[in-house]
């Protein structure tokens, strides 16, 4: 099965016969340089099967009774959890998955989906252990079985990655634009916005999305409440590298514009490190607007950066949309 | 580009690890189903020493679940006896898996080392 997708002629488009309805499909592997090896380009993937994870995975980890039915969960349950998060990610991997290249054969889907699954269970083991949920106290079982209960949906966004976010902004009547963009390096005005403020917006509006769900329930005060000083800073290094990942990583969606924008907010590292602090703003305005208590300052800070974790999430995915 | 051009070695690395990954989950689980389970045990201990905060006395309690499954609901129950007075606080803990432990703080006005405090569960639930 061979995936296509719609796009207009430049460089990196190519006809593809065996696609579907005979369209005009993209080469996915375009936006990479042409001289990337293969192990940089199979980082990429890994990185972009990561992105996809935590934007779909990120909210149901900040959910205490998933906790709990993790920590209590029989061995034959977590087996059928595991080929719960398995077979469905098989069937997207033989449309979408989260590698640049198709799956033409079922053993290739089959191993893709072996790498989702082991991809969404480290990382959500990581993410687990940033927020202390796991911890070297914690006996195998109950991390065993919180990891593999917060890895399904990891496992669904790994899966969905190229289906829904890389080619989710080229459209036929973009590509004029998207070219000359590519070509000159001018920012992206496409919505009649400077492509600061339209990165802005996008990062607040996400981060507003991921996080209104999130931001009124105990788990945040619960979560920054055991959280050390230094952890706390691991949150922030880890939301300031999971941000870059997503928009200038993954590849998802015109990442070589990015990469060509003007301006002082819209190099990678100063776009990060903006978008970041609005995520952290989004984040306490959230916060006291549920009343979840901003005061004393140190407990507010703790809550603020918790909760900038999923807002910094949300923040990549809203400059992605636009 | 579809891949019937095979895989990279890079690819294959990526779905070896996969691979060791996933045997290491499964046979994880596979030790538990064949392995033998005890019942929940959570007992109570209190840590020294006590601590004096803002004119109280904090009395930290460690409760383990010595058990292989996991107790809910469990009870925790502590008594200070001071000259035959008794003062008697309560915790719950929504869960407790095996074999983990679980800190409390039970806040006392009176000295403890003046009396007698025992800290002992007193019941739970089977999730």
């Amino acid at each position: 099965m061979t995936r296509t997708e719609v796009g207009g002629a430049d460089p990196g488009l190519r006809l593809d016969g065996a696609g579907y309805c005979g369209a005009v499909t993209r080469s996915l592997d375009a936006s990479l340089p042409v001289s990337a090896g293969p192990w940089r380009t199979e980082l990429v993937e890994v990185v972009r099967a990561v992105s996809g994870g935590l934007l779909f995975g990120v909210p149901l980890l900040y959910t205490m009774e998933v906790w709990w039915i993790g920590s209590h969960t029989e061995p034959g349950q977590m087996l059928v959890v595991l080929a719960m998060s398995t077979v469905p990610v098989f069937l997207l991997n033989l449309t979408a998955g989260f590698r640049s290249r198709s799956d033409v054969r079922l053993r290739d889907a089959a191993a893709d989906t072996a790498e989702a699954v082991a991809i969404g269970l480290v990382v959500t083991a990581l993410v687990l252990v940033m927020l202390r949920e796991i911890t070297l106290e914690s006996p195998p079982v109950e991390a065993l079985g919180k990891v593999l209960y917060e890895a399904m949906p990891f496992c669904l966004g790994i899966a969905l990655a190229t289906h829904l976010l890389r080619g989710g902004r080229i459209q036929p009547d973009d590509e004029e634009s998207t070219g000359e963009d590519e070509s000159s390096g001018k920012p992206d005005d496409r919505l009649g916005l400077p492509a600061t403020v339209a990165d802005l917006g996008a990062t607040a509006v996400g981060a507003t999305f991921i996080c209104l769900s999130i931001a009124a329930t105990d788990e945040v005060p619960m979560l920054a409440a055991a959280m050390s000083p230094e952890w706390l800073l691991v949150v922030v290094a880890a939301s300031l590298a999971v941000s870059y990942a997503i928009v200038f990583v993954a590849d998802f969606s015109k990442q070589q514009q990015r990469h060509a924008h003007q301006g002082i907010f819209q190099r990678p590292l100063s776009e990060t490190v903006a978008a970041y602090l609005l995520s952290l703003v989004i984040a306490a305005v959230l916060l006291w607007f549920f009343q979840r208590g901003l005061t004393p300052w140190s407990d507010g800070l703790g809550r603020v950066i918790v909760l900038g974790f999923p807002a910094t999430i949300g923040g990549a995915a809203g400059r992605l949309a636009i | 580009m579809s891949r019937d051009r095979g895989r990279s070695t890079a690819e294959w690395t990526t779905f070896a690890a996969s691979c060791v990954v996933l045997l290491v989950v499964v046979g994880l689980i596979v030790v538990q189903m064949f392995g033998t389970s005890t019942s929940p045990a959570p007992v109570a201990e209190i840590r020294m020493p006590y601590r004096v905060e803002a004119g109280a006395f904090h009395v930290d309690v460690a409760v383990t679940n010595r058990g292989d499954e996991t107790a809910a609901n469990v009870q925790v129950s502590a008594t200070l006896e001071i000259d035959g007075e008794e003062t008697t606080a309560d915790q719950t803990i929504d869960f407790l898996a095996g074999h983990a432990t679980q800190h409390l703080v039970f806040v006392f006005a009176d000295d403890p080392g003046g009396g007698t405090l025992t800290v002992s569960v007193t019941g739970y639930s089977l999730p």
